[in-house]
């Protein structure tokens, strides 16, 4: 199968957006109103944070607020002059700042983004644990929620490995489906030899894959 | 804005083109309110990594109608050529964005010397026909 044939492929995956559950929409943006638009989403890795974050950002974005993004990648403790310009630069009382990743900087930059932030309408941030602000919404994912994801991307049978697929990953909803990806894509039978051998380190799969470079973005 | 559609076709039907051939065609479209619209020519990845992209030539088609047809004429760059594996595909594509909104219409296309997408040894086997 081709790349861009392959059901699972990143874009795709990210063009599904995020299902809030047990909240409705306005719910949550009455919730970050009362916090005064200084709050944090709170999730492991591939729980849908920064797709909340995302479609949080265009729903203010609606509601009159100007949207400044910054998004740190694993071991990037700074912000950094692109990002700090992504996010300070020609300040403006309506800018909602959001921030991916935060749980990354160090003390010394998230005090320096808690004061520069101090005359924006809000900062939101996306984080692995609660903490650093008051929590909006913490990201949970299912079983139930991976199949209903499959399926639509994969159609029938693509939700049929799903309970494996979601322990093995342990709710990490970005490596179950990169980890379909692979079998559409017959991926398995490659490494198939090297996966016996290796059986109980088969876990250790995904945050391999995570920490791979990413692909520049023009 | 209900009704509106943007429709992007090559001179003679034509999706396959060698590095360095000229594309011609027209960009109709049928918009409400559109301040601009331009025809890019770009190439992007798709496949399971995150995705690569690059705008190469963008052609301004300013104060666009409600009703028009527009012809155009673009150079292909000599690379990168259309490719799939099972990893990545390397796809070429006319896209024409209006503005404001998100309207947009897009043609994909194969940029390869023998005018058929490139296909690696690993996806050929699951796959043995061009673009």
């Amino acid at each position: 199968m081709r790349a861009r044939d392959n059901p699972f492929a990143v874009q795709r995956v990210l063009a599904v957006r995020y299902r809030l559950a047990g909240v409705t929409w306005e719910e949550l943006l009455e919730r970050l109103a009362a916090l005064r638009f200084r709050a944090a989403i709170v999730g492991p890795h591939g729980h849908g944070k920064t797709t909340l974050l995302e479609d949080l950002g265009e729903r203010l974005g609606e509601q009159g607020f100007r949207i400044r993004t910054a998004t740190l990648h694993e071991g990037e403790s700074r912000l950094g002059p692109r990002r700090s310009a992504a996010l300070f630069r020609d300040p403006h009382p309506r800018d909602l700042l959001l921030v991916d990743g935060a749980e990354q900087l160090d003390r010394l930059a998230w005090w320096h983004l808690r004061q520069r932030s101090r005359s924006a309408a809000g900062l939101i941030v996306t984080l692995h644990s609660p903490g650093l602000l008051p929590t909006l919404h913490e990201c949970r994912t299912t079983p139930e929620l991976l199949a209903a994801i499959a399926g639509e991307l994969g159609g029938e049978g693509a939700a049929d490995t799903v309970p494996g697929l979601f322990a093995r990953h342990r709710g990490n909803l970005r490596d179950a489906l990169r980890e379909l990806y692979d079998d559409r894509a017959q991926l398995e039978t490659e490494r198939g030899p090297l996966e016996t051998e290796r059986g109980p380190l088969e876990t250790e799969r995904g945050p391999l894959e995570t920490e791979r470079a990413p692909l520049k973005t023009v | 804005m209900n009704g509106d559609w943007i429709t992007i076709e090559t001179r003679d039907g034509s999706t396959v083109f060698a590095p360095g051939e000229v594309i011609g065609g027209t960009v109709s479209w049928h918009l409400q309110g559109a301040e601009s619209l331009e025809l890019r020519l770009l190439w992007y990845t798709e496949g399971k990594g995150d995705q690569d992209s690059r705008v190469v030539t963008t052609v301004g088609l300013g104060n666009p109608g409600e009703n028009e047809v527009r012809p155009f004429n673009i150079r292909l760059p000599e690379g990168p050529f259309s490719f799939s594996g099972k990893l990545i595909s390397l796809v070429w594509a006319l896209e024409a964005v209006a503005a404001p909104g998100s309207r947009a219409a897009r043609l994909e296309i194969t940029v390869s010397p023998d005018r058929r997408e490139i296909l690696l040894p690993s996806a050929a086997g699951a796959h043995a026909g061009p673009g």
